[in-house]
């Protein structure tokens, strides 16, 4: 088989990557899957989306992606609901250092555009009502944030993509990628030998390992990051509920359900995707301190995802210096579904060696190498 | 955290055979049910069991239950058994997590006996949600544990040996069964139960099923339809019965869901019920010192799930250290007794299920 592209994974991003290269013309795009759609991390993901950022970057790729989801629904042309809903999310300090740290990223957030502001402990308990405000300094609040369907989303662009011509192969996982003098010739799957010049790596968690077959190193890892979902109730809470200081993310969605995580401070970096009761526990007392209420209800699953980590916590995404046609999409921290109509639509500009409409030159991988300090995104859970 | 080398989840005949095997080599243990009471299924089963006296032939469900019972409860001082308590997770370092009595317990064991039985199948079909509409076990536990009448005029749907025999149990309690169907060509159960049925003038319809349930606020008519050699519906085949409840025996599929949680193994095997854990001829899954026994390994007998509950006690309590006196001679007659069980035309399925899953067909 020949394809003139190989996108690697079918979650959002590739899927998105997919979408924007065959909306632009692009013909013979083939994606290969290792299981089925959004089988990876976007199916996994607390399914949140926001603006609020440390970094210029984030906070732009965040912005312009919330723009696409207002209409994605029509551009997309899907039949489907893709659930998204704008009730904000609500980041609280837990103590003064986040306090000024958040101060600073509102007026970064408002000088991007972004409807962003810094509220008080009862402006932000008349917002979330069970909140627990001992436990907090102050809060910051961007309403335009929200929810959105992983599932959904991810097949709104797929089939929006196949609409296109794009083809794709699931259960394919990729064998090896054969680079003969610094140029790309085959990509080899289960039961595959594609013939192409260019390959983008959206393998989420498994980025680096797809790297490594083409003699690339990405400064990328994965980590587990567990999370769990609640009964559903009638609604209570309308924006997601955040601390990083308290390490949470909680967020009631549409059907009604909670869905809530935390990160494992020693977390080890690996494929793990295993359930804890480490998890549960810690989760647990973390809730029951910040949104009491909600520790009343009864839990229905929990289940774990990577975050493929890159070293300033932003994404990599452009071409690389070493080898010709191959193009990252990855290291997106636990943030690539939220940014993947940007990431989908500045690839392909780059690709297709178009003017970008952000210029995302800083999200290069040469800078890794080339810059001694990087600009740390710290507002991660 | 509690502490305790042996847990057994599931006190049913396969979990409750496996403790007194434990307690028999000299092995504590902790024994798991999410039920009020132990006995699982053997409590509501009030009819007399087939096949050999060494699986209590000839003796009702309920009585087998008391002997299991009485079995288990002669060591206490090495079987605690917790009721009302439900197995909420099993996590990969062996860590049991414990809904007990509204309390949420954590025991790290270093060996654990899965024997959480079956669930029932459900069937497709249009208002199938609507209340009246029973699965064979919920018929039974509402009769033979709480004495309670599901309805009064009712329409069967299997005509497994389930079927078959709920069906005179609900005639036994005074409920009409307007009708029994089953959608393939065959009843499926023991021809004894069924000639039982039609002397009592119940008519069994074959190539038959549901199409429709109708009623308002519950069960007010069924629709049947006939269904041809492809098992496509006949149209023009269609009857309506007036009845207040529908009782499914389309069979059980093995609850597995911690097996699965843990990280076992599993393979979709039709002829044991659904999704199983592969396991070696002792009952061990993919993961060390985690066994299964009973309908959780695959859908057989009550019978069935005694022997393997014996066996797998025996096993697990041997890798532990505790070794039973009689371990080789008990071990080679529990398995020839399996073999016994799965002897014959009933067995053929189960044979070939355990062929599929691999490995165990000698066990």
């Amino acid at each position: 088989m020949k394809a003139n592209y190989v996108i690697i994974g079918a979650g959002i991003s590739g899927c998105s990557i997919a979408y924007n290269l065959a909306a632009k013309g692009v013909k013979d795009i083939v994606v290969v899957e290792k299981d089925y759609l959004t089988s990876g991390s976007t199916g996994r993901c607390g399914a949140g989306i926001r603006q609020q950022w440390g970094t210029k970057m984030n906070c732009l790729l965040a912005k312009a992606s919330i723009e696409f989801f207002e209409t994605a629904q029509v551009t997309l042309e899907y039949d489907g609901d893709i659930e998204f809903k704008q009730e904000g999310y609500l980041i609280v300090a837990v103590d003064e250092e986040e306090d000024e740290q958040f101060a600073k990223n509102v007026e970064l957030q408002k000088c991007l555009g972004i409807p962003a502001k810094k509220i008080t402990k009862r402006e932000a308990r008349e917002i979330v009502p069970h909140l627990n405000t001992d436990a907090i300094v102050s809060a910051t609040f961007c309403s335009t944030d929200g929810h959105l369907n992983p599932f959904k989303m991810n097949d709104a662009y797929y089939k929006a993509a196949k609409r296109l011509g794009v083809k794709f192969f699931f259960n394919e996982a990729v064998k090896d990628i054969i680079v003969k003098n610094k140029k790309i010739e085959k990509v080899i799957t289960t039961n595959l030998e594609i013939e192409t010049n260019n390959v983008v790596n959206a393998a989420g968690g498994y980025a680096k390992e797809i790297g490594t077959m083409a003699g690339v190193d990405i400064p990328v890892y994965a980590e587990k990051h567990e999370i769990l979902v609640t009964e559903p109730i009638e609604k209570i809470q309308g924006p997601m509920v955040m601390s990083f200081g308290k390490n949470l993310y909680c967020q009631q969605v549409p059907h009604g359900s909670f869905v809530m995580g935390r990160t494992d401070p020693d977390v080890d970096h690996n494929h793990d995707i295993e359930s804890s009761w480490k998890f549960l526990d810690e989760m647990a007392k973390t809730l029951c301190e910040m949104l009491p209420l909600v520790g009343n209800l009864r839990v229905i699953r929990q289940w774990a995802g990577s975050y493929t980590m890159s070293p300033d916590r932003q994404p990599i995404i452009g071409d690389i210096e070493d080898l010709e046609g191959f193009y990252l999409a990855c290291g997106f921290s636990g943030h690539g579904f939220m940014f993947a109509p940007m990431t989908g639509l500045l690839l392909s500009e780059i690709i297709l060696n178009e003017k970008p409409t952000i210029d995302i030159s800083d999200l290069h991988v040469s800078r890794f190498k080339h810059q001694k300090e990087f600009v740390l995104e710290k507002s991660v859970v | 955290m509690i502490s305790k080398d042996l847990v057994i989840i599931g006190g049913g005949p396969a979990g409750l055979c496996a403790a007194r095997m434990a307690a028999e080599a000299g092995q504590s243990a902790i024994l798991i049910d999410r039920n009020a009471k132990l006995g699982g299924q053997l409590i509501k089963q009030t009819h007399m069991f087939f096949g050999s006296e060494k699986q209590y032939a000839k003796t009702r469900g309920i009585d087998i239950a008391k002997k299991l019972l009485d079995d288990v409860g002669s060591y206490p001082e090495l079987i605690e058994v917790w009721e009302d308590a439900t197995v909420v997770g099993l996590y990969p370092d062996k860590v049991i997590t414990v809904l007990k009595q509204e309390k949420y317990l954590k025991i790290q064991a270093k060996a654990i006996i899965v024997a959480t039985g079956a669930s029932e199948k459900v069937l497709a079909f249009e208002n199938n949600d609507l209340p009246g509409i029973y699965g064979a076990g919920a018929v039974q536990t509402l009769m033979n544990v709480y004495g309670v009448k599901p309805g009064n005029k009712i329409i069967m749907v299997g005509s497994g040996n389930i079927g078959l025999i709920v069906s005179y149990q609900l005639m036994q309690a005074g409920v009409e069964v307007v009708s029994l169907v089953e959608a393939s060509p065959n009843i499926g159960g023991y021809k004894v139960h069924a000639a039982k049925l039609r002397r009592y003038g119940v008519e069994i319809n074959t190539s038959c099923t549901i199409k429709k349930a109708i009623g308002k606020e519950a069960v007010e008519k069924v629709v049947t339809i006939k269904l041809d050699e492809n098992w496509n519906e006949i149209p023009g085949t269609e009857k309506t019965y007036e009845v207040d409840a529908i009782c499914i025996a389309v069979g059980l599929t093995p609850l597995t869901s911690l097996l699965s949680m843990i990280g076992c193994e599993m393979k979709y095997i039709s002829e044991l019920g659904g999704l199983v854990p592969v396991t070696n001829k002792y009952h061990e899954t993919s993961i060390d010192n985690i066994y299964v026994c009973g309908d959780s390994s695959g859908i057989e007998e009550a019978s069935s799930a005694i022997v393997e509950g014996y066996l797998t006690g025996l096993i697990a309590s041997s890798k532990l250290g505790k070794k039973h006196p009689k371990f080789a001679e008990l071990v080679d007659d529990f398995q020839s007794q399996l073999e016994n069980l799965r002897n014959g035309p009933f067995g053929a399925k189960i044979r070939q299920g355990l062929k599929k899953l691999g490995g165990s067909v000698d066990a």
